[in-house]
């Protein structure tokens, strides 16, 4: 089953990505690596991969990294019982609402004219940092990456936080008589105690900063003048808007080497570590 | 008696299963899957049903731009649609010259189907002499004014040259008004403005050449001079037009935000819809202004839309009784009377069985020496590709009309070179 609906899609687009084809043509003209030269040719496959890798950084600086930050702080014993599972279920929420929801939400919130944004500029006196925040292409890719910080950072911390749970409680009591403070704790007993976690999380993260493709879809389009295209967009944008279906199986194609490669790296780095 | 009433059922239900048996299923996609428009074809389609019981009609309704993109894939597919909307011009064509549209010629013609529509409003959808498929709503550009904020900026003249034009947004903004409202996000809006503009700017015999993959250069002077002009319109466009969409600024015109729209005819209803009363009293409209420019001044920017049906259909003569009935004279003035739109047939109403705009609007178009296919769907889309993000460039003032233009060659260089 798997070799049919998983591998064989993998082997059959490589093979495609080799011809130049339209969906609605019934034929199709071998071209070799020329789909490959002229990827590398395209302005918008280096601005797609470097949005791509912004959001990879940004996503595991806030969602591991703050995740953590926030994992920690509500397994500690600084905060009641009550309070921590509000604010357990607070961050996690915006994880289970869906992406497309989510987008349309932001893209109301980032509106020029009425959207929530620059309504609390004004109202804070900072009128003059108003602007199109998805119509400016300084801004636009800033604005999507942001929203997914907001919706993903309280997934990580409740994977994060379960695996904290795990790590045997004698760790910090023995810490405790030695006179350990909660940040020393932190540091030499929580965060050691859930590295294998902390890798699963970063491999998800940047996995999925490679697969991006929804929230830019809805609320920018890879626009405005291609400063928000990731990789996702890009091949869609290819396939489906310009019917060029051999060149989106070769985006397709690097797409695919990127995350394998990003995953054995960082799977290789955290056997090292192990070891 | 038990028996002859044996017999008579027997017979019922054998003539039934050969009536059933008989029965064809055609599949129709069209791109409206809002709340007027699809109702209003889903009634039609019981209609047709009715008057043909030998054939059943399922519908697939998708958005405008999804359609775009799953109309290609399904295209290739056993399951492509049997009659389906298109756009004329370039979108269309490619799928003519993959053989995937069927040539409905001789059903028009040697029935005299033909003589029922407005011929301009047919001759968009013929491709090397044969046509592809029939209209289904007329449309036009023009723009859209607030008589109220004319008269407060002291704008007492309708514009009809291009100086005028700029003497009454000047007028406007000094007023306090927004001149023109425009919201750019899915550039589809620029492209009518250039579209527009590049016809007028440019000489007719190579303006066609151009917009044609297999010859077009673009390097006629008038396309920078036209970019020239749109870019003189910047300073009177409504805040971030790039992070507008139309219908937003459309909204926030008839609020009375802005006094011009460059407008479909096909939004006219939404004056009677959305607008204020006192927008809805007191709005007017004219056409594109004069240029002065080497292209014809007397066209209209704007295309019909319309159905054709699949080369690879089972159902040719069923399909093309359902194409007949889908944009025929009856359909079109329900049309009209449910969803606002005017379909291609003549003479399809009197003056007086119309709403003014509506009527206005169609006199506009028929005075028009002939129609301009808009820029985005007349335009390879790798054209259109490049062409679409440096406009968005120039309306954000980052890059200039000969720098545009040269972009726009250098695509229109590597389409030319595959054909």
């Amino acid at each position: 089953m798997i070799l049919v609906f998983v591998y064989l899609p993998i082997v059959q687009n490589f093979y495609f990505s080799l011809f130049k084809m339209s969906s609605y043509s019934p034929t199709k003209q071998f071209v070799g690596l020329a789909n490959y030269r002229m990827i590398f040719e395209d302005d918008v496959f280096y601005i797609s991969l470097k949005n791509n890798t912004l959001y990879a950084v940004i996503s595991v600086i806030c969602q591991v990294g703050f995740g953590m930050l926030l994992a920690i702080i509500l397994e500690g014993s600084f905060i009641g019982r009550k309070l921590k599972v509000f604010f357990r279920n607070v961050y996690f929420m915006p994880s289970l609402l869906s992406v497309t929801a989510v987008g349309l939400m932001f893209y109301f919130i980032y509106n020029p004219n009425i959207g929530l944004l620059n309504g609390i500029l004004e109202l804070i006196g900072l009128g003059d940092l108003k602007t199109a925040w998805l119509g400016n292409p300084k801004t636009a890719i800033y604005a999507v990456i942001a929203m997914s910080q907001w919706q993903y950072t309280g997934y990580i911390m409740v994977l994060l936080l379960v695996a904290i749970q795990k790590i045997p409680h004698e760790q910090y009591e023995a810490a405790e008589i030695d006179g350990a403070s909660s940040f020393n704790k932190a540091i030499h007993i929580t965060i050691p105690g859930i590295r294998d976690m902390i890798v699963v999380c970063t491999v998800i993260t940047v996995i999925g900063a490679f697969k991006l493709f929804t929230e830019i879809y809805v609320m920018t389009q890879g626009g405005p003048y291609n400063s928000t295209q990731v990789l996702g967009t890009f091949m869609y944008r290819a396939a489906f808007a310009y019917d060029e279906m051999g060149y989106g199986s070769a985006i397709a194609v690097i797409i695919f080497a990127i995350t394998f490669l990003a995953s054995l790296v960082q799977i290789r780095f955290a056997y090292k570590g192990n070891n | 008696m038990r028996r002859g009433l044996l017999i008579l059922i027997v017979f019922a239900t054998l003539i039934s299963t050969f009536l059933v048996a008989e029965q064809v299923e055609l599949k129709f996609l069209h791109r409206w899957p809002d709340p007027i428009n699809q109702p209003f074809l889903e009634n039609v389609v019981k209609d047709f049903e009715a008057l043909n019981p030998d054939i059943k009609v399922n519908i697939q309704a998708i958005s405008n731009d999804p359609f775009k993109e799953k109309i290609k894939i399904v295209l290739g597919t056993s399951e492509a649609p049997d009659v389906f909307f298109t756009w004329p011009g370039e979108f269309t064509n490619r799928f003519i010259r993959a053989g995937r549209i069927m040539d409905i010629t001789d059903a028009l013609v040697e029935t005299g189907w033909i003589d029922d529509f407005v011929y301009s409003q047919l001759e968009p959808f013929m491709y090397e002499g044969r046509f592809y498929g029939t209209p289904y709503r007329i449309d036009a550009k023009v723009f859209m004014y607030n008589r109220l904020l004319f008269e407060k900026a002291g704008v007492d003249f309708v514009p009809e040259t291009w100086e005028e034009f700029l003497v009454a947004c000047e007028k406007l903004k000094k007023a306090g008004i927004t001149p023109i409202a425009f919201g750019n996000e899915q550039p589809w809006a620029i492209s009518h403005y250039i579209g527009t503009l590049n016809q007028k700017s440019v000489p007719e015999d190579v303006w066609l050449k151009d917009l044609d993959p297999a010859k077009g250069t673009w390097d006629h002077p008038g396309y920078v001079e036209a970019l020239k002009m749109f870019t003189q319109l910047i300073p009177y466009f409504s805040q971030f037009p790039n992070a507008i969409k139309h219908a937003e600024a459309r909204a926030n015109f008839f609020a009375g935000g802005s006094a011009m729209m460059y407008v479909e005819i096909v939004e006219i209803p939404y004056v009677y819809r959305d607008a204020p009363v006192e927008f809805q009293e007191n709005w007017g409209m004219f056409v594109f202004p004069n240029t002065g420019g080497p292209g014809n001044q007397n066209y209209l920017t704007g295309y019909p839309e319309g159905f054709v049906i699949s080369a690879d259909t089972k159902y040719p003569e069923q399909s093309l009784r359902f194409l007949k009935y889908l944009t025929g004279r009856e359909v079109g003035r329900r049309e009209y009377a449910e969803v606002g739109y005017l379909n291609g047939i003549k003479n399809l109403f009197d003056e007086d069985e119309v709403d003014p705009g509506t009527w206005d609007a169609v006199q506009l178009v028929m005075k028009a020496e002939a129609m301009a296919n808009w820029l985005d769907s007349s335009l390879h889309a790798r054209i259109w590709d490049v062409y679409s993000v440096q406009l968005q460039m120039l309306v954000d003032g980052v890059t200039t009309p000969e720098k545009v233009m040269q972009e726009v060659r250098k695509a229109a260089d590597r389409v030319r070179a595959e054909f």
